[in-house]
């Protein structure tokens, strides 16, 4: 193979936005020697994210391979990348305040990490992926780590040693997968029935599956999202998570064939208990962010389920309309999870308690309300984005005849109720001494995430448009 | 946009709210509001009249409502007279209850609630799906329940209310299984399945015939049947109506009059082509209506309560109307006249007696024993005239309305005798229709000459008084419809359905009603015109018993399936209930406790971590191994 042909300039062009990214990374860096306002570096990383977007719907909207398909670029990977684009971009402004010292590191660090992203949503080889998911990795340990409470330091530690752990398991898995398939790329491997396949899905799972923080791979996250700076929290649990759960989405969509069922129970286990697990900690839990933490454990098996439905392959419309519906979960999630973790910010002490929140609805009831909305729309209460999010999954389990299934999921929607209305009425609870934070930047991403529960519904009548353009959308 | 005919039975349903919260502060404005919205319904009517008298095609209009459902309004000539009885009847009804009603301390309530009423009539009358008729169906039942039991602090009103509403829904239980059967059968192969439009017309036939059936339609029919047997008080279904006298005597007159017992036969008519595709459905109709015409006669021969007999006679000659919808086989859609006119005739002597008896049980507080009356035409003197009209016409005396509307439905049971060939079976409907023409004329001057003629029997009977005549002024111009509507008939059958057949059948066998009524009025007179009846005594035979407890049909209903059946069931189902919220308690504090382990298991120090994390992969790796994986 000619080396000089697969690095042909032409491919160049679809990496524009990393490109852009990383030179405003550096630019910020540079900057950093001069000023030392932490708003300055939020501004240019809001703006080079947003910049980055356009880029990628300029240079990228075409189906193409470059560098012999190492990236495959299509609309199923552009969705994604925007998704964890804007994830990052919601949690810029408000950050400032949690940067004390060398906010150029922090931004750059985090532009670092977007760029990683982006490969890995383009990417369908799993050494490639695997470095990109290194790149997301080593970034996010060194955003946890800022800010010089013992905390923070604990969080980061715990984070790092996992993600280790998490590491090797997915080399294994990839050194397994070359084994059978003799190649890292997982593009024309149409059906490998093999022990060492079914070991390398199993190893490739576990090791993405500690990002999704799926039970029994989770208990670094709670921890850490508990010893995080807010913002962070909600880039851990919503970025990096929607970065994982497309990786796993897509080595079991394209690096696998769907013959393979026993994967099916795997999904199906893990699943079941990642939600039953999450929802039940929650139920007793009284720290405000660890409840959050929790049930940021419990929708990561939601998502799972989608894989569930994929694997069990009982129709096209089953799988189509599950794929859909994990792609509007991961959207809808972004907002949903990143604003219950922004309002933990309201209580001005540490460790959050939910006794903290008693008041909150006398004293402002416009953030009281926008909490509700996030919380029925965790829960999953009509007339919310969240609720058609889970309602199209689980009409996908249906539709794919997995009733049981569907059961066990609307029962655990059942159960999150409880620790989310009970929230809710401590917010209402008159009496109180609390003092709320009501700064801008607690305040503003927590009504802008409830309103887009609302505005995000309107995403779902362009469904029958979408459905039939998704066949299309997630294949090589 | 929406049309001014929507507003046909918009208007009363808005003037609910209206004249309820206008009236908890002005109580005196409510009564009017309600009138004045079913002024506008009449006066709207009218004008859709107007429009398209001269016309066979209907006001039609309807949006798309869940998927295939077309909700709106569907006016034909047929809906056209119905609505226009609706809000006449209840205009009047309206008129008269300003008055009757006009010391009660609730009126405000009970005028909202009767424009509603009234507004889910009419919204019956006019939809253009079957879902949506369904919806104003269940509203009419629920302001039935509301209204039977106004007077709430009687405990007979208020299980008469929840009678009248549980008997009922056993009937819209049944309709709604036909409607899905209907549904399920045509859903995904025509546009609309339950639109009223598909329904009626013609050139749809074929295609409904194809994917239902005849089986299925066979079905649907019957089950429609009961639905309307439910609503429209037919045997075994009638049971409530005689206990929804409870209620003030203008609910009883809306009920029996305009509002809710033709909502049933309405029902059947608009649904008829699915009837003249099924002999057998239309062979059922037409023997339950022919039974219960002369079932309910035979009880309203014993009944000595004013109101209830008024009520038989209700159940009575709505078993007319089925009858005559039944003989479709035989003369195919002037059926729908026959009935649909006999229905305007009943709404308006109803009404009539209805409203002359609650002008009497006024002034006699309530006590609607007509053995304890007596002597009334000399004191109430105009009252006692109008029911004497409202009499005359129930009974069909010739040259009434009734006197055209029934014979013609008998006469019309005689050709369903032909032309089956003069078989037996063929025979009973018409037997059944003469003996209830007989039954009705017994009861019907049973309880006026007890009421109107000798000496008080009570002290109150004695003091009773007319009322102002301006009150009496909607009684009056029903009196005056009564007498002269008869003349109208065949104009009226040609407007419905323009080539109504004229039934003709042997000079001998059309004069069979009359006699009748003769034969019933020589009975009557010697037995009540006078003192006769005091020295009767029925209580030994043995069929006076069975037809005065109303052949243990409520007995049955209440006592054995209600009380021995139902309640043991229910109660049953609530020790499971008990036993059921307590194992969900305890599953509830077993789920918090095993949250708090999962707590612990979380205790923050990373050895232990890795520890969870060994075992748990080990297990996930188990579980593939023993699912057959490696």
């Amino acid at each position: 193979m000619n080396f000089i042909n697969m690095l042909q300039t032409a491919d160049f062009t679809t990496l524009y936005p990393e490109i852009f990214l990383g030179v405003m990374a550096f630019i910020m860096l540079l900057m950093g020697l001069r000023y030392k306002n932490p708003r300055i570096y939020s501004a240019i990383s809001f703006i080079s994210l947003i910049i980055a977007i356009i880029l990628l719907l300029i240079f990228d909207s075409s189906a193409s391979s470059i560098f012999s398909g190492v990236l495959q670029i299509n609309d199923f990977g552009l969705f994604f990348a925007i998704i964890m684009l804007i994830s990052s971009i919601y949690m810029v402004l408000p950050s400032t305040r949690e940067v004390p010292e060398k906010p150029e590191l922090f931004y750059a660090t985090l532009l670092f990490v977007n760029i990683s992203m982006i490969i890995a949503a383009f990417s369908l080889n799993l050494i490639v992926i695997f470095i990109a998911f290194e790149g997301v990795s080593i970034g996010t340990y060194v955003l946890t780590a800022y800010g010089k409470s013992r905390r923070n330091l604990e969080a980061a530690t715990k984070y790092f040693f996992t993600g280790t752990i998490a590491t090797s398991f997915i080399l294994f898995g990839s050194a397994f997968y070359y084994i059978s398939a003799g190649t890292f790329s997982m593009q024309n491997v149409t059906s490998l029935q093999s022990h060492s396949v079914l070991i390398a899905m199993i190893f490739l799972f576990v090791g993405y599956g500690f990002k999704l923080a799926l039970v029994p791979m989770h208990q670094w996250a709670v921890d850490t999202y508990d010893g995080s700076p807010n913002s962070v929290s909600a880039f851990l649990s919503t970025g990096t998570k929607v970065l994982a759960f497309l990786i796993i989405m897509r080595i079991f969509l394209v690096g696998f064939s769907l013959d393979h069922t026993d994967i099916f129970y795997l999904f199906v286990i893990i699943s079941i208990i990642t939600m039953t697990y999450g929802n039940i900690a929650a139920l007793s839990e009284t720290n405000l962010k660890r409840i959050f933490a929790y049930s940021s454990v419990a929708q990561a098996g939601y998502l799972i389920l989608v894989l569930a439905v994929v694997s069990n392959n009982y129709s096209s419309y089953s799988v189509n309309l599950a794929i859909l519906a994990g792609m509007f979960y991961a959207l809808v999630y972004i907002f949903m999870k990143g604003g219950a973790f922004f309002s933990v910010g309201l209580v001005k002490k540490e460790n959050a308690k939910i006794d903290d929140l008693s008041g909150l609805a006398w004293k402002s009831p416009v953030i009281a309300v926008s909490i509700i909305v996030l919380l029925i729309s965790l829960a999953g209460v009509p007339p919310t984005a969240g609720f058609f999010a889970k309602y199209y999954l689980f009409l996908s389990l249906i539709s794919g005849q997995l009733w049981w299934l569907a059961v066990i999921a609307i029962v655990n929607s059942a159960l999150s109720v409880f620790y989310y209305l009970r929230l809710i009425v401590i917010m209402f609870r008159r009496n109180s001494e609390n003092e709320f934070d009501l700064s801008p930047s607690v305040y503003y991403p927590v009504v802008i995430a409830a309103i887009l529960m609302f505005a995000l519904v309107a995403l779902v009548y362009e469904f029958p448009t979408i459905q039939t353009y998704v066949t299309g959308l997630f294949g090589v | 946009m929406i049309d001014y005919e929507w507003f046909i039975f918009l208007s009363p349903i808005i003037a609910f709210p209206i004249s309820f919260t206008v009236g908890r502060y002005r109580r005196n404005l409510a009564g009017y509001i309600a009138t004045i919205s079913i002024l506008i319904s009449f006066i709207l009517s009218f004008i859709v009249y107007l429009q398209i008298r001269d016309t066979s095609s209907p006001v039609y209009q309807s949006f798309n409502w869940f998927g295939d459902i077309n909700a709106g309004i569907y006016i034909d000539h047929l809906a056209l007279v119905m609505i226009l009885m609706v809000s006449f009847v209840s205009l009047m009804i309206h008129l008269f209850a300003l008055y009757y009603m006009g010391k009660d301390p609730n009126k405000h309530v009970y005028f909202a609630e009767t424009a509603l009423f009234t507004g889910g009539m009419l919204g019956l009358s006019i939809s253009s799906n079957l879902v949506e008729f369904f919806l104003f169906w269940e509203l009419v039942g629920v302001c039935s329940y509301l209204l039977i039991g106004f007077w709430y602090f009687k405990p007979n009103a208020s299980s008469a209310a929840k009678k009248a509403f549980i008997v009922t829904r056993v009937g819209d239980l049944l309709f709604l299984i036909g409607l899905s059967i209907l549904y399920v059968s045509l859903a995904d192969k025509v546009a609309s399945p339950l639109s009223i439009a598909y329904i009626v017309n013609p050139s749809s036939w074929p295609q409904i015939l194809n994917y239902v059936g005849t089986t299925n339609l066979t079905l649907i029919g019957l089950l429609f049947m009961g639905g309307a047997a439910g609503k429209s008080a037919q045997f075994p279904l009638h049971v409530w109506i005689p206990d929804a006298m409870e209620g003030p005597t203008t609910v009883s007159a809306l009920i029996h009059a305009a509002t809710m017992v033709t909502a049933g036969v309405y029902l059947v008519a608009r649904v008829y082509p699915i009837y003249l595709h099924s002999t057998a459905a239309l062979d059922f109709v037409l023997f339950i209506g022919a039974f219960t015409a002369l079932f309910a006669g035979t009880i309203g021969m014993v009944v000595n309560d004013l109101k209830r007999i008024l009520a038989y006679s209700t159940i009575s000659q709505l078993g007319y109307m089925f009858a005559a919808l039944g003989i479709g086989s035989i003369i195919g859609d002037s059926a729908i006249s026959f009935a649909l006119f006999h229905t305007m005739v009943h709404a308006v002597f109803k009404a009539l007696l209805f409203l002359a008896a609650g002008a009497i049980l006024l002034t006699m507080m309530e006590l609607r024993d007509v053995k304890k009356m007596g002597g009334l035409w000399k004191r109430m003197p105009i009252t006692m005239t109008l029911m004497f009209i409202g009499a005359i016409t129930l009974a069909a005396l010739p040259f009434t309305a009734s006197y055209y509307s029934k014979d013609t439905i008998i006469d019309a049971s005689w050709n369903f005798f032909s032309a089956n060939g003069y078989s037996l079976f063929s025979f009973l409907p018409w037997l059944m229709l003469i003996l209830g023409a007989l039954t009705t004329t017994i009861y019907t001057f049973r309880f006026f000459f007890l009421a109107a003629l000798g000496k008080p029997r009570s002290e109150l009977a004695s003091k009773a008084k007319d009322p102002s005549k301006i009150v009496l002024i909607p009684l009056i111009i029903l009196a005056i419809i009564a007498l002269i509507m008869g003349q109208f008939q065949y104009l009226f059958y040609d407007f419905i359905y323009a080539h109504t057949i004229h039934v003709s059948i042997p000079y001998i066998v059309s004069l069979a009603p009359s006699m009748m009524v003769l034969l019933g009025l020589l009975i009557t007179i010697p037995l009540y015109a006078t003192s006769g009846w005091m020295s009767l005594d029925l209580k030994k035979s043995r069929l006076y018993r069975v037809v005065k407890n109303k052949y243990y049909l409520d007995k049955l209903f209440t006592n054995d399936i209600a009380e021995r059946g139902i309640i043991p069931l229910s109660s049953g189902f609530s020790t499971f209930e008990a036993y059921f919220s307590r194992s969900i308690e305890a599953i509830g504090s077993g789920t918090l406790r095993l949250g708090s382990f999962f707590r612990k298991l979380q205790n923050g120090i990373i050895e232990y971590y890795f520890v969870v994390l060994v075992i748990g992969i080990s297990i996930i790796l188990l579980i593939v191994e023993l699912l057959g994986g490696f």
